[in-house]
């Protein structure tokens, strides 16, 4: 038998490369900056728009975790609850005494333990799905966060906390640089290491994986801890700029989070999508709201916008047009 | 009026890339039992759905008794009494047996629309003891063996009067005794008055039942003869469309001490009391019906399926295999019987594929590296021959022997001693099943342990030097090369279980 | 192939008794128990209410029963039930003199166009349904907000008839209990002895045989998040009418309750299964424990970390029963 030769250099391809989701991310972005620009002439002054990224950037954090979920496969919609609760945690150990300093590490790691019970609930009766799961954590979150402090606001914390939602370094926003540091952890995490190329792996086939030798579970919770992490990071940057914490502090995240993750090309059939989507879709949606806020556009017009933006952006790609082949992990 | 109860020509079907049918005919007598064989990829399947009106035909002509009928969904066909039992058993598990065989031709009351149970439950349960089995209609269908779904499924096809029936390889997971029930009920069916389409690619089956059997090859129609008109060769070669005389080219390997020794292993439920051993260079065959246990067995030792008695030792060490990322560090190796669940990510290219259990070797702390990736994937695809054009090809885009050569290429980038295969030429064509044979013989030469899984009797008979035979999760018997044949193999897979005691 | 093993199915038939049983002991437990600590939990008057409490809820469970069965879930709940809710209450306020049936009616179909375009979305897209109701829960709260301009109709703004809805009575039945009743006899027909009702059973036991067997699967899917919309819709009014008030956050995050109803009562969440019988426990244990905790002098703000405990610890059970059941059936097979 004649051995033949296989190539192993990937062609560039022109047609592939502007066939791809981001592109029309981009060309969405490009137009709703267009839009705002026309409504209001002091949208784009450029000391503004960094201010506005501060605005919507708190969630964003939670996002990274998410596109890993999702490309699992699965779900996380206790997120909000986790953010709350460590937010809660956070506020009411600091004024009982406890170092800021400390009270922080506290949010950090109560995020990260409600994030490994989820994932080794999700590992160890795989019978549940993630949704079921997720959903009864986002209600016992969120209870004990009303438990510890009812209906009360805990805040008064120490004048440099606020610098973490506030604060400018070289005159850029803090929260933007921590995003663009964090972006780029997991954008690396997701593309560059072995760690993404299973998780991937997992989305596409868990089976597969299982037999390739892949320690399925254990990334699995991981996975689920960096979500819980996470969202004790939103945790810390949201309750800087509010100032305070209530029990219901961050409802409806999960939706925002979810959002921006299936925007940006991540399947929620597991598998598919990339960072960048991702990251573009949160300033996407971000600016989206920023725009209709200096218009004094009610944030129930945003409500709808980002509830349709979410069933189309999954169901555009599956009504088979061309761009959606595109899609894929490369 | 025609001299066939049902006639099919010159039927095309297209799917997005591929051809599945591509001008085939059929024709099918009245009260015969007609066979409709041909390997894996034939297009049996499709051709199935075009009869049931799962699929419409892109071209060509379908006639019932003569007239020419044209069906818009699967309850046209349904009506027009055509009926099919399928190789997966398609049952709603969570329903009752009686639902399962009125599903879509419930009895109802006329002008209420209430669905009457009491008749439906008495008429199920008629239909059961007509086909002598004794299971309680209400039962929920999930809770039967695959045996017991069957015989609903053909319950299934009674109650609906079907003139026409389509059997999809029903015998494939039965043993022999169930089997012959099969055969008894499908006789019956035909004195009845019922025509039936016979699938399958046991030999035995078609002798058993057939009076004639039609051959499909890569989706085309290849002829129709009286069985007792073609002898076996020329049916194989209508099938495969070579002959075979060269298929097992096993070289003989040294055969060194023993890497592998399996004692008493056992699993509640689905294997007892396994032992046996395997040496350097030594091709182990692990035969029986399927559903005996090989598969289990092979796992266990892979560590998918932890195996609760018995221990495994690995060059005279005792090893307890967690999973099977330690399995594969210790150098065992598995290639699982069902590649594209279990073998390949589909939409993956070939080299992320291959290099998928061994990413970790190629990788500096945990980054990629994907230089190296890309140079191992491409040796290893040009090593066991993979019909592609760039290791960027998706997997989902190769033929199954094609596909099954990579899944071989992932073994081959850990360091193994031991290779289990799991039926590694299942649905594969015949020019890449003896390229996986060849595989296979090159790594026993080169000194590895190979076990091979396989149901397919030349195959086991062509390339071990040992065979283990399994009954119901026990091993019945282990025979020597010389000592094995097609008879000796088939006694000890279907023993009685007082004989397999005493083996 | 004959040979049969009788026992097998009568264990199938067991799992779903022992669930059911298991649930009704555990309400007598907790009733008994709340009953020593407060003699005032078992009154006529306290049943009565706490029922009455239920009965929303367990109407609501019908729905999204179907919706569970089919593979599907529907997150949307709670603002649909707002939006028919504050339509109602809107048109109430504006026209005092409208009929008490009208409004019914008038809320039912907002919750049936609502429920509509969701089944549209799910039967004829591949968006999954959790993203499809997610969105679309957004979309009708938004809707809620804008057509309420973000205030309230209060109770003094609502005519008596309107309110008399959830007071009154009929055949000495509380109207809200009547209704329930009423929707309970429709479904368990329904369900049990229509075909469209057996076929939502067939397609999410298995889809693909649903298809074969002649199946119109996006009807089916149609149908069934329609239904889910006119129960929510009905429910809308009611609870409006009910608590005499409609504001934009009206039920916000109910839908949890409802599936928790679902899950307790032993809706398989991985479609194909779930009994009426099923779902009326989980409604009035759910039912039950709102009612009691607050009798015991547990905190209000107790009460979600509770729930949301018994809802783990329910699936969890579910799931630890069906694994000893299956590893019976492994140790009883024969080798």
């Amino acid at each position: 038998m004649n051995a033949r030769n296989i190539v192993a250099k990937k062609e560039f391809n022109w047609k592939s490369f502007f066939l791809q989701w981001e592109w029309l991310l981009v060309c969405i972005f490009i137009l709703i900056n267009v839009i705002n620009t026309s409504l209001s002439p002091y949208y784009l002054d450029p000391k503004r728009l960094l201010d506005a990224t501060m605005t919507f950037l708190d969630k964003a954090f939670i996002v990274f975790p998410m596109v890993f979920i999702l490309i699992l496969g699965d779900i996380d919609i206790s997120v909000s609850s986790t953010v709350a609760l460590s937010a809660v945690v956070m506020a009411v150990s600091y004024n009982s005494g406890v170092p800021m300093e400390i009270a922080m590490v506290i949010c950090l790691l109560v995020g990260t333990i409600c994030g490994l019970i989820n994932g080794l609930l999700i590992v160890k009766f795989k019978e549940l799905s993630a949704v079921i799961v997720t959903l009864s954590t986002m209600i016992i979150y969120r209870g004990i966060a009303y438990i510890i402090l009812e209906d009360q606001a805990s805040g008064k914390f120490p004048a440099w906390y606020k610098f973490l939602g506030w604060g400018y370094v070289g005159g850029v926003p803090f929260i933007l640089i921590a995003f663009a540091i964090f972006a780029a952890i997991f954008g690396l995490l997701l593309h560059k290491t072995t760690f993404g190329r299973r998780a991937y792996a997992m989305g596409n086939n868990i089976t597969a994986s299982r037999f390739s030798g892949i320690q399925v579970d254990k990334i699995k919770v991981i996975i689920f801890t960096l979500a819980g992490t996470m969202s004790a990071v939103t945790a810390l940057f949201l309750t800087s700029r509010m100032g305070s914490t209530r029990p219901n502090v961050a409802s409806g995240y999960e939706l925002d989070v979810i959002a921006m993750a299936v925007l940006g090309g991540i399947s929620t059939s597991g598998g598919k999508g990339r960072m960048l989507g991702a990251i573009i879709s949160v300033f996407l949606i971000g600016l989206l709201r920023y725009g209709l806020g200096l218009k004094n556009i009610p944030a129930q017009v945003l409500l709808i916008i980002i509830g349709l933006l979410l069933i189309f952006a999954v169901m555009i790609p599956n009504l088979k047009f061309n761009i959606g082949k595109t899609r894929k992990a490369q | 009026m025609s001299q066939y109860v049902l006639e099919l020509k010159g039927i095309t079907k297209t799917f997005p890339g591929v051809k599945a049918l591509n001008n085939v005919h059929f024709q099918l007598g009245p009260g015969e039992i007609h066979a409709l064989m041909g390997e894996n990829g034939a297009g049996k399947s499709t051709f199935i759905k075009v009869i049931t009106g799962v699929h419409a035909p892109d071209e060509g002509e379908i006639f019932l008794n003569g007239q020419k009928v044209e069906f818009k969904n699967p309850k046209d066909a349904q009506k027009m009494g055509i009926a099919a039992i399928y190789q997966h058993v398609t049952c709603y598990p969570d329903l009752s047996v009686t639902e399962n065989i009125f599903m879509g031709h419930e009895k109802i009351q006329k002008g209420t629309k209430r669905i009457l149970w009491k008749e439906m439950h008495a008429e199920a349960k008629e239909l059961l003891d007509q086909l002598g089995a004794n299971f309680d209609p209400k039962t929920l269908m999930g809770a039967l063996s695959v045996a017991q779904q069957q015989i609903v499924e053909i319950a299934k096809a009674l109650s609906t009067n079907a003139k026409i029936i389509i059997m999809d390889e029903p015998t494939a997971a039965l043993t022999k005794r169930e089997s012959e029930e099969l055969y008894r009920i499908t006789e019956q069916l035909r004195d009845r008055g019922a025509s039936i389409i016979f699938i399958s690619h046991r030999f035995e089956d078609m002798y058993r039942l057939a009076s004639r059997v039609t051959v499909f090859r890569d989706a085309k129609y290849i002829g129709s003869w009286g069985v007792r008109e073609i002898s076996n060769e020329d049916l194989i070669v209508a099938m495969v469309g070579r002959e075979i005389t060269q298929l097992f080219p096993k070289k003989p390997a040294r055969v060194g001490e023993e890497l592998l020794r399996v004692d008493k292993l056992g699993k509640t439920g689905y294997f007892e009391d396994i032992s046996f051993s395997l040496r350097k260079g030594e091709i182990l065959g692990l035969t029986g019906l399927v559903g005996a246990g090989r598969t289990e067995v092979c796992q266990s030792i892979f560590g998918i399926l932890p195996h609760d008695k018995g221990s495994v030792y690995l060059e005279g060490k005792e090893i307890k295999v967690k999973g099977p990322l330690e399995a594969m560090e210790l150098g065992i190796g598995y290639l699982p019987e069902d590649r594209q669940k279990q073998g390949l990510v589909l939409e993956w290219g070939i080299g992320k594929n291959i290099t998928l259990p061994a990413i970790g070797k190629y990788s500096k702390k945990g980054w990629l590296n994907e230089k190296e990736e890309a140079e191992v994937a491409k040796s290893l695809s040009e090593k066991v021959n993979v019909k592609a054009n760039s290791i960027f090809d998706l997997a989902s885009s190769l033929s199954g022997g094609n596909q099954q050569k990579v899944v071989v290429a992932k073994l081959l980038t850990a360091d193994l001693k031991v290779i289990i295969l799991d039926e590694p030429t299942k649905g594969v064509d015949v020019g890449a099943k003896s390229a996986i044979h060849e595989i296979m013989s090159d790594l026993a030469c080169q000194g590895y342990g190979v076990i091979m899984v396989s149901s397919e009797m030349p195959e086991v008979l062509g390339m071990c030097d040992r065979i283990a035979v399994m009954r119901e999760g026990r091993i019945t018997a282990i025979l020597n090369r010389d000592e094995a044949t097609q008879e000796t193999i088939l006694e000890a897979a279907m023993a009685s279980k007082a004989e397999a005691a005493a083996v | 192939m004959a040979e049969v093993t009788v026992g097998k199915s009568s264990k199938g038939l067991n799992i779903v008794k022992f669930r059911e049983l298991g649930l009704l002991g555990f309400i007598l437990l907790i009733s008994i128990a709340v009953q020593m600590r407060n003699q005032s939990f078992l009154t006529l008057e306290n049943i009565d209410d706490m029922i009455t409490n239920t009965a929303i809820l367990s109407v609501l469970a019908i729905g999204m029963m179907l919706v569970i069965v089919t593979r599907g879930i529907d997150l949307s709940l709670g603002s649909t039930l707002a939006l028919a809710g504050m339509t109602t209450a809107l048109t109430v306020k504006s026209n005092p003199g409208m009929n008490p049936l009208a409004a019914i009616l008038l809320g039912t179909v907002v919750g049936i166009v609502c429920g509509a375009i969701i089944g549209l979305i799910i039967a004829k897209t591949n968006v999954p349904p959790i993203i499809a109701t997610l969105g679309m829960m957004n979309v009708f709260r938004g809707l809620t907000f804008m057509i309420s301009g973000g205030k309230w109709v209060s109770a003094h703004q609502m005519p008596t008839s309107f309110k008399a809805i959830a007071t009154g009575s009929v055949l000495g039945i509380n109207t809200l209990i009547f209704i329930a009743i009423i929707i309970y006899i429709v479904a368990y027909y329904f369900i049990n002895h229509t075909r469209t009702g057996r076929q939502i059973y067939a397609v999410g036991s298995n889809p693909d045989s649903a298809k074969i067997s002649g199946i119109n699967n996006e009807k089916i899917l149609f149908l069934v998040y329609t239904i889910m919309g006119a129960l929510t819709g009905l429910a809308g009014v009611l609870w409006v009418s009910k608590f005499a008030s409609a504001q934009g956050d009206t039920a916000m995050g109910y839908e949890i309750n409802v599936i928790a109803a679902c899950v307790l009562g032993g809706v398989n969440i991985a479609g194909g299964s779930g009994k009426i019988s099923g779902i009326i426990l989980g409604s009035l244990l759910l039912g039950i424990l709102n009612n009691a905790l607050p009798l015991i002098n547990v905190s209000p703000f107790w009460q979600n970390a509770i729930q949301g405990c018994v809802i783990l610890v329910a699936v969890i059970v579910n799931a630890l029963v069906k694994r000893s059941v299956d590893r019976n059936n492994l140790m009883r097979r024969k080798i």
